[in-house]
């Protein structure tokens, strides 16, 4: 019934984006409005249709019908509610029908939010793309990613549970949709850029409708991929929250990609230049997150994410194909439109930085991408294998990584156009002496390692020089519109959302930077075999084993050992990492489940190694890391940030009450042949 | 022109100071068995586990392969013939840093390359640009700009 119910939404899912897509495309060919305003409505249909299946799949799960077989495998009677309703995305069908729910809601509010320009060629070309992708997935569903599919045989009485890992922590409930609701929503950008390309209208019409759709995409893959290094440090007991794995990295290359992106769209908007490369940028993301779904979804990797596998990679791949194909086609046949007369005066300038930092992150998403391919490739192509692994990625990325902290505490304080070496050492000055500064306090302090001093130093720079342009921005509205300071820093951010914004998130990469840097440069890590009573002493932390718990519940059975910590001879709590089997799960496996104490300055993280054994004696696993948390808060200041340029702007508001800001003028977009009002003399 | 330059050589001095002092803790490692054997383990891959190196990897396997680690150091062999042992052991996809020779070398030499392209397309773009005469106002342009501007001031 639910199973007749839930296919019957995908069903009608693909139908409304097939009609749609052909409704919409009747209407764009003879330019009938009306046509083009009834192929808008099936994108509400589309909707409904992902909102049954996904509804009717979620009340198979809660009501436990094991007659369907995604039931069967992701859920089990003694499943709690969270990881029941959770399952909804635990594996490979239920997480096509997710991509398509949230493609469904992202169209809607697209559609919504354009309602009276419902017949505008570049919107409506941009619908029919947007349908045309939902019509790929719902057909998915249809075809091999069938999440109804009945049992086969008898119809169990419970049913195998999700995989254990996914069961362990109640991040596995957030970060997934967070990641989902980022990949999918690169593609609404995506489908005003080939609208854009089909009509010929490349200007910066498609950029400015698609501005905060991208930078809503944009923070949800961000918080998506935090949240996934936070699952794995709280999780998989290694220690560590990013191993490189490739369905890691899958979530990064479009981030990357789009992050360029942000990035470069500005020069557009203010000089009508990089037209090929921002479609390219915005075209390449999203075939980024198809590859990243084709790459976690297909099995085609043998990798912690990879739970399952199905002949579905051969649709993916195609429809990458596709949308490549379809992208690079378009540019080159809009060849003749997309060169543009501007040109940039100086490297050493805002628009000189933002085209090192395109370089750096195209390069950056460049080596993460061939790392991850590259054994793939080489086994397809030469039947062998070989790997690719943290100490390549870590080398290649370090250098890249600080050299774009380095941009971003230069970037934001060069003017447009061209520095003159009197207001480099004006804005930069006192900035750079911060940095320069805390390195030689770091390495005064015992600090060690060039790539850790510089990351310190650089971040020191950056925050300087962001706590500079607030200053001054906040300054100078005080003047002009007497008011106090609260009033003033809100007047400041109001009038130029997008740059004070801008600034806050690049805070939250300064604070993940440092984090980055300290814990991957200071972490100490040691076993210890311990018998009851016995106590051990690390980096001025004591450790004492106090004894281990049985717990037996249906789905697991868990060994919690009980460890005192102390430091200082202060108690710090006592902590109970654990070992848990899962006798449901295919191959029983044992799942370690660290605990960590979470402090501000260092992390306590303790693993259960070994239970104990006949003579009572465990082995305890150790990890002192320094700065962790910074990692968590940094992804949340990245959201404050973006927020915050998100944000209409009240427009009557924003003319009257703000005063220039002294820095970066809020100018409108301006097209090359304005360029010259700056030329003019005042 | 000294006293210009100076605070950005000093500034640099710093820098270059903090690195230098800071690098060298780091870059003569105690060549201590316990630090060899930890940084040969960092590099070879767990083979239970999915992508986590031997150090990094709770696993007992991993355990076993970074105790015969130690060993072999111990024993007074040098990392190039540990590593070698393990590739003869299990092929190449031991290694999770790439060899610098034969197919791997790609992985090593693409990345490098394409920046350096990069590199160079920028630098080629900014000498067209710089040769290409900027754009200028014309009287027309002018005479447009102070329309606006002054139907801006009347609409205030």
């Amino acid at each position: 019934m639910k199973g007749a119910l839930g296919f019957g939404g995908i069903t009608l899912g693909f139908m409304a984006a097939a009609l749609g897509v052909l409704t919409m495309g009747v209407g764009i060919h003879r330019r009938d409005g009306r046509i083009m305003a009834t192929g808008r409505q099936f994108v509400f249909m589309v909707l409904l249709g992902a909102v049954v299946a996904a509804g009717a799949m979620e009340w198979a799960l809660v009501t436990h019908d094991f007659s369907l077989a995604y039931v069967v495998r992701n859920h089990a009677r003694s499943t709690p509610l969270l990881y029941t309703v959770a399952a909804l995305w635990g594996a490979l069908e239920g997480s096509i029908l997710l991509w398509a729910l949230v493609l469904a809601g992202y169209l809607t509010v697209t559609v919504r939010r354009l309602r009276a320009r419902a017949s505008e060629p570049l919107v409506a070309w941009a619908t029919l793309v947007g349908l045309v992708v939902a019509a790929f997935f719902f057909a998915l569903m249809l075809g091999p990613a069938n999440p109804f599919k009945a049992t086969s045989g008898l119809i169990p009485a419970d049913g195998l549970g999700p995989n254990p890992l996914l069961q362990n922590h109640v991040l596995m409930a957030i970060h997934p949709p967070m990641l989902y609701l980022g990949y999918v929503g690169m593609t609404i950008p995506f489908s005003f850029a080939v609208a854009a390309l089909i009509t010929g209208r490349v200007g910066e019409g498609w950029l400015l409708e698609t501005r905060r759709a991208t930078l809503v995409a944009w923070a949800f893959l961000s918080v998506g991929i935090v949240l996934g290094a936070w699952w794995s440090y709280e999780v998989l007991g290694w220690g560590g929250y990013w191993a490189w794995d490739p369905v890691e990295n899958a979530s990064f290359i479009p981030w990357l990609t789009a992050t360029a992106f942000l990035h470069s769209v500005v020069v557009q908007e203010r000089r009508g230049m990089l037209r090929v490369w921002n479609l390219s940028l915005i075209i390449a993301t999203f075939c980024l997150t198809i590859l990243g779904t084709f790459l976690t979804r297909s099995g085609v990797l043998n990798s912690v994410h990879a739970f399952s596998q199905s002949d579905i990679g051969a649709w993916l791949l195609t429809f990458l194909g596709l949308a490549a194909a379809t992208g690079i086609g378009l540019i080159a046949w809009r060849g003749d439109r997309l060169r543009t007369p501007g040109r940039i005066d100086s490297p050493v300038s805002r628009e000189g930085a933002f085209l090192a930092n395109n370089l750096l992150f195209a390069g950056f998403a460049f080596v993460v991408l061939l790392g991850t391919v590259f054994p793939l490739l080489v086994e397809a192509l030469r039947n062998e294998k070989l790997s690719v692994g943290e100490p390549y990625f870590e080398r290649m990325t370090v250098p890249l990584g600080l050299a774009l902290l380095f941009l971003m505490a230069v970037a934001p304080a060069l003017p447009w156009r061209a520095a003159s070496g009197e207001v480099l050492r004006r804005r930069l000055g006192v900035p750079a002496w911060i940095g320069a500064l805390t390195m030689a306090a770091c390495a005064v302090l015992g600090a060690r390692g060039v790539a850790e001093i510089a990351a310190f130093g650089l971040g020191a720079f950056a925050v300087a020089g962001i706590v500079r342009q607030y200053a001054l921005g906040v300054a100078a509205t005080r003047r002009a519109a007497g008011v106090g300071w609260p009033g003033a820093l809100r007047r400041t951010v109001a009038g130029n959302r997008r740059l004070y914004g801008g600034l806050v998130v690049h805070t939250g990469v300064v604070v993940i930077a440092v984090a980055l840097a300290a814990s991957m440069g200071y972490t100490t890590k040691r076993e210890f075999h311990l018998t009851p009573g016995q106590r051990v002493t690390l980096q001025s932390h004591h450790f004492t084993y106090l004894g281990t718990t049985r717990h037996q519940t249906g789905q697991k059975d868990t060994v919690q050992a009980r460890v005192r910590v102390e430091r200082g001879g202060k108690e710090l709590g006592v902590y109970a990492p654990a070992l848990s089997i899962f006798p449901n799960a295919p191959g029983g496996s044992a799942i370690g489940t660290p605990s960590v104490r979470t402090g501000i300055l260092r992390d306590v993280y303790l693993t259960l190694v070994a239970s104990p054994d006949q003579d009572g004696r465990i082995t305890l696993g150790v990890q002192l890391s320094p700065l962790v948390v910074w990692l968590w808060v940094g992804g949340g200041i990245i959201v404050f940030g973006t927020g915050i340029a998100v944000w209409p702007a009240r427009r009557a508001r924003r003319r009257s009450s703000t005063g220039p800001d002294p820095l970066d003028p809020p100018a409108p977009p301006v097209p090359s042949a304005d360029e010259m009002l700056q030329e003019a003399p005042a | 022109m000294i006293r210009r330059v100076l605070p950005g050589v000093a500034l640099a001095a710093v820098v270059v100071a903090a690195l230098v002092v800071g690098g060298a803790g780091r870059s003569h490692p105690s060549r201590a068995p316990s630090v060899r054997a930890h940084a040969i383990a960092a590099e070879l891959r767990c083979p239970v586990c999915q992508g986590l190196s031997v150090a990094d990897s709770p696993s007992p396997t991993a355990k076993a392969i970074y105790d015969d680690v130690r060993r072999r150091v111990d024993a007074g062999e040098s990392d190039r013939a540990i590593r070698a042992f393990y590739v003869g052991r299990y092929g190449e996809w031991i290694l999770l840093r790439p060899e610098t020779s034969g197919v791997g070398a790609l992985v090593w030499i693409l990345p490098v390359t394409a920046l350096l392209l990069g590199v160079g397309g920028l630098a080629l773009a900014f000498r067209r640009w710089r040769r290409q005469p900027a754009l200028a106002a014309t009287e027309e342009d002018r005479a447009l700009v102070e329309a606006a501007l002054a139907a801006n001031e009347e609409s205030r």
